[in-house]
């Protein structure tokens, strides 16, 4: 087999063309999976949380973080609150070591959510920056794939209206939430087809506020999977394929995987993978190196891992949850030098 | 008196229903016809809330199912908290919580402080994003009993060795307890950066906070 281009085996693995894989390529997607560390940025110079707001210095810092760290991928962009700002949400975009968070959520409640017009947004705050920086790097990197990341539904509403208040109202304002999410959907969605448009190769989508542990199976059918899937609908017409990353423990909800019309499944460091794809033959995983490791362990323990879950038959490999941004770049690199030797797959 | 008693197990029945219409009628029944009010607040309200809280352990309750019960169980309270007379009041083990800087995740956080205060303790909320320092000066201040400190996200684990190293600095670190929990955290973690006390869900914490103040006579007022 010719060594495939890392877009190549990307997409080979998203697309179940296993003849076109010669091992799992190892990628960190971006958004609530930024690998901008702090360590590579005081290397560069090149620093968050300017670059949050800059074509350019976004562009640079991606070519950074791509060639420090041996991922197989530019993720961007390196925050998840690009969307809850063009919404309405008031946001501080941190400091080099701080990632950017939600200071003050827009709305009280769901009942108070204005529905602002997708196209402004989507012309609005930092939206034609992430934009404009998948433009560049698709096109000077068309070998390398770039992963499009999005803040998942459920999170993106618990960042308009308070979490508490959100969560609540899924009970006892149903409709109402329905007509919330169905908003922050088309914003996603339609944010995902530009992002496609602009050269992403794939899609990713990073719900923390939508874990199985906070909204248990009912809740999670009702509003996390069907909205997950009006996004990743959209995002397969456009073209590419979808990533879900789901956080915490999936016990309450693993039965619901299934009905995720999402490629690839990516989770926390409390499941096991591998029991993961025998319960469900042909489902694509990824993960799920500890991001605990990864900043506290040592480079041997990381790379040993890192092979157990290449022997494993991950499909991806990719940190398990968001990344520290005090990690350190050598337990980076241990983990993706032990993603990309090569062995004989049996 | 078995009215009394009926009154007390359909208060709880209503709070694990999340009726809060109902809760309310019954926090005036309790107040018109003259029912002890403390009685009413500890079989009644808090029973209910300790019944939500094993649902919530047992997977049957998740979230929302919670913070609705919750919401039930404070507006009764809310009625019934004025008829109470100051001694019966009592002066509680002090906590001081909230969710560690750079989070801002704080359902966690809220759901330790629904279980905590039901469970009797008096709650000091920090909020989210606070910095170590925040918790051991406000624990200082009120003289408390314990900090509970939560994070759901790995990045942050750091500032909670941080409070444990401040409180030593302090000279606070015999006389504060310090409870730790959220996604990421583990009892291995807990016991590594010297907290006292680790708790999975909400539910537990509040045996957790309980089991601290009662092996800890000397400080309990």
């Amino acid at each position: 087999m010719e060594t495939p281009t890392p877009k190549e085996r990307l997409l080979g693995v998203l697309n179940k063309e296993q003849e076109l894989v010669d091992r799992p390529p190892v990628i960190c997607v971006g958004g609530m999976m930024n690998a901008a560390v702090v360590e590579i940025m005081e290397r560069t110079g090149r620093r968050l949380p300017e670059g949050h707001g800059d074509v350019d210095l976004m562009v640079q810092i991606a070519l950074d973080v791509y060639e420090q760290t041996g991922f197989e991928n530019f993720g961007l962009p390196f925050c998840m609150t690009v969307e809850a700002e063009v919404a309405g949400s008031d946001i501080s975009l941190g400091s080099l070591s701080c990632e950017p968070k939600i200071e003050k959520e827009a709305y009280p409640s769901v009942s108070d959510v204005e529905f602002r017009d997708v196209e402004d947004m989507l012309r609005s705050g930092r939206i034609p920056v992430v934009l404009g920086a998948i433009e560049k790097l698709s096109r000077s990197h068309p070998h390398v794939p770039v992963t499009g990341t999005l803040t998942g539904p459920i999170s993106l509403a618990a960042s308009l209206v308070d979490p508490v208040t959100f969560y609540k109202e899924l009970h006892l304002k149903r409709e109402r939430s329905h007509e919330v999410l169905d908003y922050v959907s088309n914003l996603l969605a339609a944010f995902a087809e530009r992002m496609v448009e602009h050269g992403a190769s794939c899609i990713a989508i990073g719900d923390p506020s939508a874990t199985g542990e906070i909204l248990g199976p009912h809740a999670f059918k009702e509003y996390a999977v069907r909205y997950i899937n009006r996004i990743a609908d959209r995002v397969r017409i456009a073209g590419v394929p979808v990533i879900l990353h789901i956080c915490g423990n999936i016990g309450s909800v693993k039965h619901l995987l299934p009905e995720l019309r999402v490629d690839a499944i990516s989770t926390d460091v409390v499941v096991s993978l591998v029991r993961l794809k025998e319960e469900f033959p042909g489902l694509v995983t990824m993960g799920n190196v500890s991001t605990y490791l990864l900043e506290f362990g040592d480079p041997d323990r990381v790379a040993r891992t890192t092979t157990r879950l290449v022997d494993e038959g991950i499909d991806i490999i990719a940190p398990a949850c968001g990344l520290s941004t005090s990690t350190s770049l050598a337990l980076i690199r241990a983990m993706t030098d032990a993603a990309k030797e090569t062995r004989p797959r049996g | 008196m078995g009215d009394k008693k009926q009154l007390f197990q359909d208060m709880s029945d209503a709070v694990v229903a999340m009726d809060e219409e109902r809760v309310v009628a019954l926090a005036r029944t309790v107040i018109e016809s003259k029912v002890d009010v403390y009685e009413a607040i500890e079989n009644g309200l808090s029973h209910g809330m300790e019944r939500a809280g094993q649902l919530f352990e047992e997977e049957e309750y998740f979230v929302p199912e919670l913070l609705v019960c919750s919401d039930a169980m404070y507006a009764g309270l809310d009625l019934l908290r004025p008829h109470l007379t100051q001694c019966e009041g009592g002066s509680k083990h002090k906590v001081v919580i909230g969710v560690i800087e750079g989070d801002t995740h704080d359902i966690g956080k809220n759901l330790v402080k629904i279980m905590l205060e039901t469970g009797g303790f008096e709650l000091h909320d920090l909020g989210r994003d606070v910095p170590a320092a925040r918790f051991v000066q406000k624990a200082g201040e009120i003289d408390a009993d314990i900090i509970a400190i939560s994070t759901l996200m790995t990045t942050t684990m750091d500032g909670m060795a941080e409070v444990v190293k401040l409180l030593e600095k302090e000279n606070l670190r015999d006389r504060v307890k310090v409870i730790v929990g959220g996604g990421p955290i583990s009892q291995g973690f807990a016991a590594r950066i010297g907290a006292d006390g680790y708790a999975a869900h909400a539910g537990a914490a509040v045996n957790v906070a309980r089991g601290l103040m009662n092996g800890d006579r000397a400080h309990a007022r």
